[in-house]
């Protein structure tokens, strides 16, 4: 079983100093300016200052690059190729492959979308892998967002892979059964029915449980809740959040501004 | 005037047919430590949700009585004040995990954060209450990573915790081993010498006759009996009405038919037992 359920790690970093909702409009920030910032090379050069040196001052670089290479490469990778040859832009065909054609601007598009999902993966991974989830909560719901939300959120985060596990011990003991969970793919899928009703109907035992649970440890009180983990929120913070803000208001507005 | 104090409390839910509590009349005075039991089905954890508060401001059907815990009626209170008062565990400990905390440690908070208590007392209580049932070595952990009776005793501490005034425990040992289940007797036993209020639901007639001070026999909704563990434990009304009883219990009476038992009473423990048999 899984021992850590979430993908922070906990380092004494600059960056896991920061406050959570500082690194979340930072997180927003690269992904727009990524995306809207009117210059070609806007989301290669944000790797370059923006990323890599995240990672490093976050001193995640190793566990950033692992993910880096096994996760977002492919997948930006496969990006790039499927907009790179069904692209159907531009006349300076530099490669032919069957009846796909390459052509200068296609591979250039390719290489900035995938550019701009690779910025988006990553600054969205180095949140989430310097920000303590519970700190991230407190710090949204004493800023005024509801408990209840909050917690729908990260119980959610934290459920998944149970619900996935459990699906395995159902098909383990229905499998034991007589369940055939390995011939055809459409024959499996149909014997997969049985699956859902232990896994919906427990789940909804389970929901009517887990809220009795918490209600009984005061969840719905009205005083007003503290929270175990001091949540640093510094003028230094104040003052990045504003300045990002401002960044991603500037970056919108060139995008916007009719050239 | 007892601390709990239920007038002819009955409740149906909305799906049964027939009531699953009927006419329950009980006193509990402060301190006291009842252990309640009955075969499945009798609707010993429908009593739990009931002094815990949850029927009928959680599950709806048909209410009807009175239930009074240190002079507070349930009628008239909300649920998030009555909590403050009676904490409740009960039987599933994986259901009992927020969900929402990563460690041990963060889990036990939860309880005391949602009820504002300052930062600093937070931790002391957390810590306070670790050592009470022995989990201070599990702070750490994903409260998903440990075993079933583990996590029950993190069940029970998360309550501890909150410093209830009566708690309700439905089956709290029910994954753990001989040891733990020793263990947590031990522990609420000194929580109702210190004042809190306990009613538990247990099957394990053993630890009741040793530890707790009076038993609540229930059955179909109904107490059948109640009275001194020693007394209830060992009457022919709960072999009769389909309870279980202690293995020593059974060897005894099986012993008293071909006179090889000679005490009048007979014993739920093995000291008990022994003691008996060397007469
Ligand atoms: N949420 C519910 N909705 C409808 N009926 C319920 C609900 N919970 C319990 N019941 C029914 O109420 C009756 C008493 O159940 P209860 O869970 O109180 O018994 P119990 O004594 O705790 O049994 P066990 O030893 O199995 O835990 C049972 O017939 C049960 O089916
Ligand atoms: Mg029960």
């Amino acid at each position: 079983m899984h021992e850590r359920l979430s993908f922070h790690i906990q380092r004494d970093s600059f960056l896991h100093r920061l406050n959570p909702l500082t690194k979340l409009v930072l997180t927003l920030a690269l992904i727009l300016i990524a995306f809207t910032f009117p210059w070609y090379w806007t989301p290669h050069i944000l790797v370059l200052i923006a990323i890599i040196p995240l990672s490093i001052v976050g001193k995640v670089f190793r566990e950033f690059s692992l993910t880096a290479l096994r996760l977002i490469i492919p997948a930006a990778g496969f990006l790039f190729l499927m907009q790179a040859f069904f692209q159907p832009i531009g006349e300076d065909v530099i490669f032919k492959f069957y009846f796909l054609d390459i052509t200068s601007e296609s591979l250039m598009f390719a290489f900035r979308n995938a550019m701009r999902v690779f910025v988006m993966v990553s600054a969205f991974t180095l949140f989430l892998v310097t920000t303590h989830p519970s700190e991230l909560m407190s710090d949204l719901t004493r800023r005024g967002l509801p408990g209840q939300f909050a917690y729908v959120i990260i119980s959610t985060l934290q459920i998944l892979p149970q619900m996935q596990a459990k699906a395995q011990t159902i098909i383990s003991a229905q499998r034991s059964r007589g369940l055939d969970t390995e011939s055809s793919f459409f024959k499996r899928a149909g014997s997969l029915i049985p699956l859902i009703g232990p896994l919906v109907f427990g789940s909804l035992v389970e929901v009517e449980e887990r809220a009795i649970a918490i209600e009984a440890r005061g969840f719905t009180s009205r005083h007003v809740k503290t929270s175990l983990h001091e949540i640093p929120d510094s003028a230094f913070d104040q003052f990045l959040r504003w300045a990002l803000l401002a960044l991603i208001i500037v970056s919108i507005g060139l995008n916007l501004w009719p050239s | 005037m007892a601390f709990i104090n239920l007038q002819n409390v009955t409740y149906k839910y909305p799906l049964t047919k027939g009531p699953v509590l009927q006419n329950i009349n009980l006193q509990v005075r402060e301190g006291e430590f009842v252990s309640v039991i009955g075969p499945n089905g009798a609707g010993k954890s429908t009593l739990c949700y009931a002094l815990a508060g949850f029927v009928p401001h959680f599950f709806k059907g048909e209410f009807s009585g009175e239930i009074e815990v240190d002079g507070k009626q349930s009628s008239k209170s909300t649920l998030d004040e009555w909590v403050l008062n009676v904490g409740l565990a009960f039987q599933n400990p994986f259901n009992q995990i927020s969900g929402a905390k990563y460690t041990v440690f963060e889990e036990l908070a939860f309880g005391l954060e949602n009820i504002g208590v300052p930062r600093d007392e937070m931790k002391v209580r957390v810590e306070e209450a670790m050592a009470l049932t022995g989990i201070s070595d599990l702070a750490d952990r994903s409260p998903y990573s440990l075993s079933g009776g583990q996590q029950q005793r993190v069940a029970l501490t998360s309550i501890l915790v909150m410093r209830p005034r009566l708690l309700v425990l439905d089956e709290p040992t029910s994954q753990m081993d001989p040891i733990g289940t020793r263990e947590v007797f031990g522990v609420v036993r000194r929580m109702a010498e210190q004042g809190m209020t306990v009613v538990m639901v247990e099957h394990k007639m053993e630890w009741i006759a040793e530890f707790a001070d009076r038993v609540i026999a229930l059955k179909e909704g109904q107490i059948l009996m109640e009275g001194r563990p020693n007394e209830v434990l060992t009457s022919d009304l709960l072999t009769e009405n389909g309870f279980g009883v202690s293995r020593y219990t059974s060897t005894a009476r099986e012993a008293k038919k071909r006179g090889l038992w000679r005490k009048d009473h007979l014993p739920v423990t093995l000291d008990e037992a022994v003691e008996g048999f060397k007469k």
